[in-house]
């Protein structure tokens, strides 16, 4: 009994005593890395931390950075507990953005109704896009690398010709339509919206998914032991399917969140320059949040926390902005470390 | 006990996703700040936009700092965070430049006159294609919005005064490009991109093999795309100078290929951005401001409440120094080798290109940059479709 609850104290304790270790390991690498370009890291650090949750608009600005990535982080996330490695998040962003443009600035709708109607469409158009990728893992064994690379590539350019050829702003060729007034979600503070709310619900709603239902249950047997699946009879082709698309309706959401959700263009711009990347760097939140889409929340608002204050570091510290970009990145690699070698472990083990 | 020194007051700068070391509009605009916080004893603080969700954060940053007393903002896309910024700090002073923002309080809009001085790069590209025998100019873009079309059609209408120009001077039509159809002279791409320097590439290339003198970069960093075109041709014929030509724009881009461009269609978003630091340090912005309706147009001769301030000229010999100074500076900062050669030897080439070229060409173009001046209203405007429609009828 003693040693139960101590083995689970010990298993929660775990992951945070190495989480802890991570962030040291990459401030202290940080830290060098500044003191060889001749900064104040003490000071670089404590500029990007109060900068970016040191006041309520500071906080508004990391939460609104972090939407995306919640969302984001799910599908990889979603990927890897069955054992995928989906980085198709990208692309399917891209589809569910510019799916949220056309309902939101093209069609009428009551303005209670309109955000939700976009918001799924977006979705499901993320989900349709994840679609293909499934369908060749499951019947012809593509590997979702290869398949996901090829998709957020291909989305990347029908995203860029739908809107320099349909849903450019007329005299803004830069971008698309924005999203009609009716269509946006209420804004905060900054450029946070209420669409957070919607993202945290769906993140807890995938969590209830995993761990509370059936479907759920087989999508990780499959993940953990693919055998042990097959023998207990789990359908390895449903759980991959499931994976595919609750991560596609995730990465829709998060494409919606940057166009129903964020002032002040509520549109994308034809370089998807306000998207670009939102997909990848879910990945790294996802690691960080030990997989799990409530660990993908704080991740996320972390990392928010870091796309936010870095700024503070340049303007405050006089830090390059180069320089910050490869300070968060050394960061989140260290963060992401204890995930990537459990996954590896659990790979080698099965 | 001494009281602590009172706090510096800044100047924030923030940049569009071009970034630091575009060598053209971004590195303009902190050029500006730089030599406005040198002059007025400020200092300047640099926003570095990573991606278009950065826009708002950075004006805000910038906003709230007390000791901010100028916020610019560097290019028309960040109009939008701009406005929402501006309203929510209504004390503060904003600058923005190539946005129109009219009728705020406390935001400036700083436009230019990009029409006349590419009326002027268009008469020398025409006049240089009549002095070496060539039938055709041309001129590369990037997305066809309306900013673009003032390019267009005012080097299209340049080329055409300098044919008649020439016409008048000499008592005959201009060799070769004269016999090309009015409406076939000048190529002209609309490659769709601001940043595919392939596509600038491609375009140049037709253009050149289609016996183009010199093409006019209107797409930033499609420049680059366009020197290699221009290259390509060169070196395995062994050419030390144009032709073929590119013509520069937004800063004097001449050093970046000596010889082989013209000349540059400067736009100078440094002296808007010095303009107003120096309005607000006088205390005259928001009066300046008010007086223009939030909106100020600097080109060839402008006054501006009673200031002459110049935002449109063509490169000279002249201010090649502080150019290439602007490389020297990318090359510290991203520690890449930016410069081509060294800055005397830079100077020596181009101003080698510049003699080998008759006086008559640059006469006519200092003649048709007196004329702007005379006459404001002498380049057209190209704002809208229909007016573009108008002159492509015209001039093709």
């Amino acid at each position: 009994m003693l040693t139960q609850t101590s083995n689970r104290l010990a298993a929660f304790i775990r992951p945070i005593t190495e989480s802890a270790v991570a962030v040291a390991i990459g401030l202290i690498v940080g830290a060098f890395l500044m003191l060889a370009f001749g900064y104040d890291p003490v000071r670089a650090y404590a500029a990007m931390f109060v900068g970016a949750f040191g006041s309520t608009g500071g906080i508004l600005e990391s939460l609104a950075f972090a939407t995306p990535l919640m969302a984001t982080a799910v599908t990889f996330a979603v990927g890897v507990r069955a054992s995928l490695f989906n980085i198709g998040a990208e692309g399917q962003m891209y589809i569910g953005a510019m799916a949220a443009a056309i309902v939101g600035g093209t069609i009428l709708m009551p303005a209670g109704v309109h955000p939700i109607v976009a918001t799924i469409a977006a979705m499901c158009c993320g989900a349709l896009w994840a679609l293909p990728a499934a369908v060749l893992k499951v019947w012809r064994g593509v590997h979702e690398v290869v398949s996901t690379i090829m998709l957020n590539w291909i989305a990347f350019w029908f995203v860029t010709f739908l809107i320099r050829t349909y849903f450019g702003e007329p005299g803004r060729a830069e971008r698309a339509i924005p999203a009609v007034p009716t269509a946006r979600y209420p804004v905060i503070g900054g450029t946070l919206t209420a669409v957070i709310f919607v993202v945290v619900i769906f993140c807890i709603a995938v969590t209830i998914l995993l761990w509370r239902t059936g479907i759920g249950f087989e999508l990780r047997l499959v993940g953990d032991n693919p055998e042990a699946a097959k023998y207990a009879g789990a359908s390895g082709s449903r759980a991959i399917l499931t994976s595919f698309l609750v991560g596609g309706l995730a990465a829709g959401l998060a494409g919606a969140s940057q166009i129903l959700g964020r002032p002040p263009s509520w549109t994308l711009y034809a370089t998807l320059g306000n998207l670009v990347n939102l997909g990848f760097d879910g990945i790294g939140v996802a690691l960080i949040g030990m997989i799990h889409p409530i660990g993908g929340i704080f991740a996320a608002i972390f990392y928010g926390g870091l796309a936010h204050g870095g700024r503070f570091m340049e303007y405050n510290v006089g830090v390059a902005s180069e320089l910050v970009d490869a300070i968060n990145g050394i960061i989140v690699i260290a963060l992401a470390m204890p995930e990537v070698i459990a996954i590896i472990r659990r790979r080698r083990e099965s | 006990m001494t009281p602590p020194p009172a706090p510096v007051k800044k100047i924030a700068v923030v940049s569009d996703i071009g970034g630091r070391g575009d060598l053209s509009f971004n590195d303009m605009g902190f050029k500006g700040g730089d030599e406005a916080a040198k002059a007025f004893g400020l200092q300047m603080v640099e926003l570095i936009s990573k991606s278009e969700a950065d826009y708002v954060p950075n004006l805000e940053t910038a906003a709230k700092d007390k000791e901010v007393i100028l916020t610019v903002g560097i290019g028309f896309l960040l109009t939008d965070a701009m406005i929402d910024v501006a309203t929510r700090y209504p004390d503060k002073d904003f600058a923005i430049i190539d946005g129109y923002v009219p009728d705020m309080p406390n935001v400036m809009s700083i436009i230019y006159e990009e029409h006349k001085g590419s009326a002027i790069v268009g008469a020398l590209a025409a006049l240089v294609a009549a002095n070496y025998g060539y039938s055709h100019i041309g001129v590369v873009l990037g997305i066809e919005i309306p900013p673009l079309w003032k390019f267009e059609i005012g080097y299209k209408w340049g080329a055409d005064w300098a044919l008649k120009w020439y016409e008048t001077k000499f008592g005959k039509p201009a060799p070769v490009i004269a016999d090309t159809p009015v409406k076939e002279r000048v190529l002209w791409t609309y490659t769709g991109t601001f940043s595919d320097i392939t596509k600038g590439y491609e375009a140049a290339k037709a253009q050149i093999a289609q016996n183009a003198v010199a093409v006019y970069n209107v797409a930033g960093p499609l420049g680059l795309g366009l020197n290699q075109a221009v290259q390509e041709y060169a070196t395995p014929r062994g050419l030390t100078q144009g032709p073929p030509f590119w013509i520069g724009v937004d800063a004097n881009q001449d050093w970046i290929n000596p010889g082989f461009v013209l000349a540059s269609m400067m736009k100078r978003v440094d002296r808007g951005v010095y303009f107003a630091t120096q309005l607000v340090v006088e205390g005259k912005f928001r009066q300046v401001v008010a007086d223009n309706k939030g909106v100020v147009i600097l080109g060839i001769g402008t006054t501006i409440s009673g200031v002459e301030i110049t935002g449109i000229s063509v490169s000279t010999l002249a201010d090649l120094d502080e150019f290439i100074q602007m490389g020297v500076n990318a090359e510290q900062l991203t520690g890449k080798k930016v410069l081509p050669m060294s800055p005397d030897e830079i100077k020596s080439k181009v101003s080698a290109m510049r003699s080998s070229i008759p006086s008559w060409v640059w006469d006519a173009a200092a003649e048709l940059e007196n004329a702007i001046r005379s006459d404001p209203n002498l380049v057209p405007y190209a704002g809208t479709q229909e007016v573009v429609d108008q002159w492509r009828a015209i001039l093709g």
